[in-house]
């Protein structure tokens, strides 16, 4: 049995934000690196079958620098058994059909029984890249899961995905399927020190991707949008401030 | 960052007499045990605020003769030339920031008891002390009037040489000026006494006869009290202190106006408990509406928005801290670059002031462990060296005041990793839930400023909700593992005045209970009446008492001691928290400690009691308030059970304990036990403290030192 788990390193925002000179992206040194906080629950999902199986594999892989090892050290540290690096220069701020290009080829040759990677990334937010790797992989794929029963003997799972207002979607799949994890579904164990070092002493194995081919879309320009209309700044005192807050809400309530 | 451009009204620089202040921050007078005899703590402490931004530093009350000697408390002093080279070393250090240095001149009257000096102080009227025992002054004569005027007149040039920039002629918390200017002390039938022209003219005589002598030099500051808050007798703002703001509002170049006498100055020296922030603006507003000067004023200013707001809308012109500067020396630089969230709020538990009351040690600070430090200790709030051993991943264990001020601190100072392992799914410790007790909401500031700063740290990781075991501990993969487990309430009644358990307590039984059963368990009271048994003499027991209390139960509180929370003395809550709990109906029995308790009763017997006799109180519940105890567990079975040799083959270097797992504390005192420990974790033995420097007079002598 073979899970493998497809992550991401994400950038979070601190306080301020500059962006590099090509305006393409968020400058390096304004973010924040960290495994995306998604990928932690599938990992821990992936772990978490594997150890009710008490057999198998978890493998993750990453498209991604060598400082997006770090993302990976961490699920080494959690438990995952094996890590995949694939990199070249073409990825550097790649879409996710790119991403998911690149991820092909090492998540196939794992031959996985099932495959895990996050609903988003908590950066860019698009939701695309694990299902545009379930479309390279030809496997069915099931969206914001929230809970596997994964029957290896029989090949499929029954996995529970969330929808608006609280509805629950019972969805029997057979596998191997991709499956995008949702937050919440398990609690992401911590690594102890021990397992952080042990992490650290690990090969990460490191790939060049397939033919990437034309990017389907590129980042022409991040900018931090200008103020809208919407918005009244209230100048003044604290009680001034509140005051005006007050009468807003009146007028509001009677309009 | 940048500074937020509303608060650039903070940093325009203002005129006071013959000097210009950089900006509108100041340090207002404050002790801090240092005095003139520690000259190197006193101006290292002061310097710290200087280079934190502040304006202006001025010294704690600065006696001018030894006819104000605060002994068994500490003051600064200028009696003699040797004090001025003492004070000097201060004025030095805060020049070297750009900030202006001033002198609080004090004289005390009755209320420096003289203990060292052992002269007998002056005063208007022979009246003994209403703040030390057994302290009368001798009535001045006008004789004494003008003598008494030329040591403030000496004591200024003093001032003026040691380098000081700011003068002060004090006269608030009942000392000399206010004194003759207030009918309660002031019975005199001459000319210094009777109408306000007459009461005021000691203070006006003064303050013409200190400009005289150095006010082209130095700018003359005037603090007075405005309100003593006991009616006819006491200083009223509007009878006694506008018109002598009035009368002598040409001779003064800044007014620091506050309230106040001295044996309730909890009312000038809120503690958050009662009072929030800028609760004396109205005071203070009133007396700049008539005076043309600068008017500066405390009021625990953490936000600089209401820094602001007290400036724009006309009632102050600076703004004076006291506590906030002690917390958080940077206060404003850290406003300057817009790093609010990296601010040391105050919290108002007034542990600072506590020491002061106690008379004379250095002061303490729940939120910064470095105050007081900054000599002795070599201590820089905002600076970490990189710990010589930075390449050891630390391990603590238990994320209350004392671990997570260790794990921030060791974070600081770069060790490579940092786990803060807590049982509990947050940071807090004992301190998420106490600042749920009535009125101490502003204590839980000690839980978010740490949480904000771990937050921070790449190399600090927090986990939650993980309770460790010895041999998790052990198998952890630290190299250095501290233990900060805290400690609980005794579930048997045992105390400090008896040395053994009580009797029947029992807090598995549905009618004893402790305090964490009733804020963490949620555990219900039974009954109507309770008792609360209190040996601790702090702020738990009659916390609760007013709690339950304000629940609809009769609450009787009893106590081996001869009086209520003694230390909420010492931080200025008892007046208000008397007051409290006697509008809520709490009884108060003195003098008993219980001998057994049942279930429907506490029988216990007065303590000089020497017959056998015995008291039965009826009761539905008995809330233990008696003592606290380690919980050192986790500790004892990794040193003793476990052993240092199976650590040290687990790789396991070093293994520390911090905080209440050492021994319950004040909470300054947990936050410097884990400041500390961080500090020196590369000192050859961590466990033990470093020397600090002590200022002391050493005798020239050789030994030969085997």
């Amino acid at each position: 049995m073979r899970i493998v788990v497809a992550v991401k390193q994400v950038g979070a925002l601190g306080d301020e934000v500059e962006f590099t000179d090509d305006e393409r992206d968020v400058a390096p040194e304004y973010l924040e690196f960290a495994l995306n906080e998604w990928d932690s629950y599938a990992t821990e999902e992936a772990l978490r079958i594997r150890e009710r199986l008490g057999e198998g594999e978890v493998v993750v892989v990453t498209a991604g620098d060598e400082e997006a090892e770090q993302a990976l050290r961490r699920c080494l540290a959690m438990g995952a058994d094996r890590a995949t690096r694939v990199w070249s220069d073409a990825l550097a701020g790649a879409d996710p059909i790119t991403v998911a290009r690149a991820l092909a080829a090492p998540v196939r040759v794992e031959e996985p029984d099932l495959v895990l990677a996050g609903v988003q990334s908590s950066d860019s937010i698009q939701s695309a890249t694990g299902t545009a790797l379930a479309e390279l992989l030809e496997l069915p794929r099931v969206a914001v899961v929230t809970k596997v029963d994964y029957d290896h003997a029989a090949r499929r799972a029954t996995v529970h995905r969330e929808l608006e207002g609280g509805l629950v979607d019972v969805v029997e799949v057979a596998t191997p399927a991709l499956l995008t994890i949702q937050t919440g579904i398990n609690e992401p164990r911590y690594a102890t020190l021990r397992a952080i070092k042990q992490a650290e002493q690990k090969e990460i194995q490191v790939v060049d991707p397939d033919d990437l081919g034309e990017p389907p879309d590129r980042v022409r320009r991040m900018f931090v949008p200008p103020r809208g209309e919407g918005a009244e700044m209230l100048d003044g005192s604290p009680a001034e401030i509140a005051q005006r807050i007050a009468e807003i809400v009146r007028e509001s309530l009677k309009a | 960052m940048a500074r937020d451009p509303k608060h650039d009204i903070l940093f325009e620089p203002i005129q006071i007499g013959p000097k210009t202040m950089k900006n509108r921050f100041y340090q207002i007078p404050h002790c801090n045990g240092f005095g003139s005899e520690r000259p190197y703590s006193q101006a290292h402490f002061r310097a710290m605020k200087a280079e934190g931004g502040y304006g202006a530093c001025v010294t704690e009350y600065c006696s001018i003769h030894p006819e104000s000697d605060d002994t068994h408390r500490v003051s600064a002093r200028l009696w003699d030339d040797e004090d001025i080279k003492n004070l000097s070393l201060m004025c030095d250090m805060v020049h070297e920031h750009g900030a202006l240095v001033g002198a609080e001149l004090w004289y005390g009257g009755p209320h420096a008891p003289c203990m060292e000096s052992r002269c007998t102080p002056r005063a208007p009227s022979q009246i003994p002390s209403d703040f030390e025992y057994l302290t009368y002054p001798k009535a001045m004569d006008k004789d004494d009037i003008r003598e008494v005027q030329g040591f403030y007149v000496e004591a200024a040039k003093r001032a003026r040489i040691a380098g000081f920039d700011i003068v002060y002629v004090y006269g608030s918390h009942s000392y000399l000026p206010q004194q003759f200017l207030t009918p309660y002390y002031n019975k005199r039938t001459d000319e210094y006494g009777g109408s306000l022209e007459n009461r005021a003219r000691f203070w006006r005589e003064t303050i013409e006869q200190v400009k005289g002598a150095v006010g082209d030099d130095c700018a003359i500051a005037v603090r007075m009290s405005t309100d003593m808050f006991i009616g006819e007798p006491g200083t009223q703002l509007e009878r006694d202190c506008l018109p002598f703001v009035e009368l002598v509002d040409h001779l003064v170049d800044v007014w620091d106006v506050n309230v106040s006498g001295i044996s309730e100055w909890g009312e000038d020296a809120m503690p958050s408990r009662f009072y929030p922030s800028g609760h004396r603006l109205a005071w203070q507003a009133a007396v700049k509406a008539v005076s043309k000067k600068p008017v500066l004023g405390v009021g625990r200013w953490n936000s600089p928005d209401l820094m602001v707001d007290a400036i724009k809308s006309g009632k102050l012109d600076i703004i004076a801290t006291c506590r906030p500067s002690i917390a958080d020396p940077f206060l404003p630089q850290k406003i300057d670059e817009g790093r609010l969230d990296d601010i040391r709020e105050c919290i108002g538990i007034n542990l600072c002031i506590s020491r002061w009351e106690i008379g004379g040690p250095p002061l303490v600070c729940a939120q910064n462990a470095t105050a007081g430090e900054e000599y002795r200790r070599g201590w820089h709030p905002e600076r970490f060296d990189q710990a010589e051993n930075w390449d050891n991943d630390v391990l603590v264990v238990g994320a209350g005041p004392a671990g997570m001020e260790c794990a921030m601190v060791l974070g600081k100072r770069g060790m490579r990793r940092v786990h803060l392992v807590e049982a509990q799914d947050d940071m807090g410790g004992h301190m998420r839930w106490v600042p749920q007790l009535p009125g101490l909401g502003e204590w839980a500031r000690i839980v978010n400023y740490r949480k904000i700063q771990i937050d921070k740290l790449p190399n600090v990781e927090f986990i939650p909700s993980k309770r460790l075991t010895a041999q998790d501990a052990k198998e952890y993969g630290a190299e250095i593992v501290i233990i900060a487990t805290g400690s609980y309430w005794a579930t048997d009644g045992l105390n400090g005045a008896s040395h053994d358990t009580i009797p029947g307590a029992d807090a598995s039984l549905p009618y004893c209970l402790t305090p964490e059963q009733i804020m963490v368990e949620g555990e219900d009271v039974p009954g109507e009446r309770v008792i609360i048994f209190d040996n601790d003499g702090y702020f738990m027991g009659v916390s609760l008492a007013e709690k339950l209390a304000m629940e609809g139960k009769k609450v009787t509180m009893m106590t081996p001691m001869g009086h209520f929370m003694p230390y909420m003395h010492f931080t200025l809550e008892a007046p208000n928290m008397h007051r409290r709990l006697h509008s809520l109906g709490v009884e108060m029995v003195t003098y008993q400690l219980p001998t057994r308790i049942e279930q429907g009763r506490v029988v216990a017997s007065h303590v000089y009691d020497t017959e056998g006799k015995e008291h039965e109180w009826e009761c539905d519940a008995v809330v233990l308030v008696s003592a606290r105890l380690s919980d050192e567990a986790l500790y004892r079975e990794l040193k003793d059970v476990i052993g240092m040799d199976a650590l040290r083959a687990e790789g396991i270097k070093g293994l520390y304990r911090i905080g209440e797992c050492v021994a319950p504390m004040l909470l300054s005192e947990v936050v410097f036990d884990g400041h500390r420990l961080a500090r020196e974790i590369d000192s050859e033995n961590p466990e033990v403290p470093k020397p600090f420097i002590r200022e002391r007079r050493v005798v020239e002598r050789e030994f030969a030192l085997a």
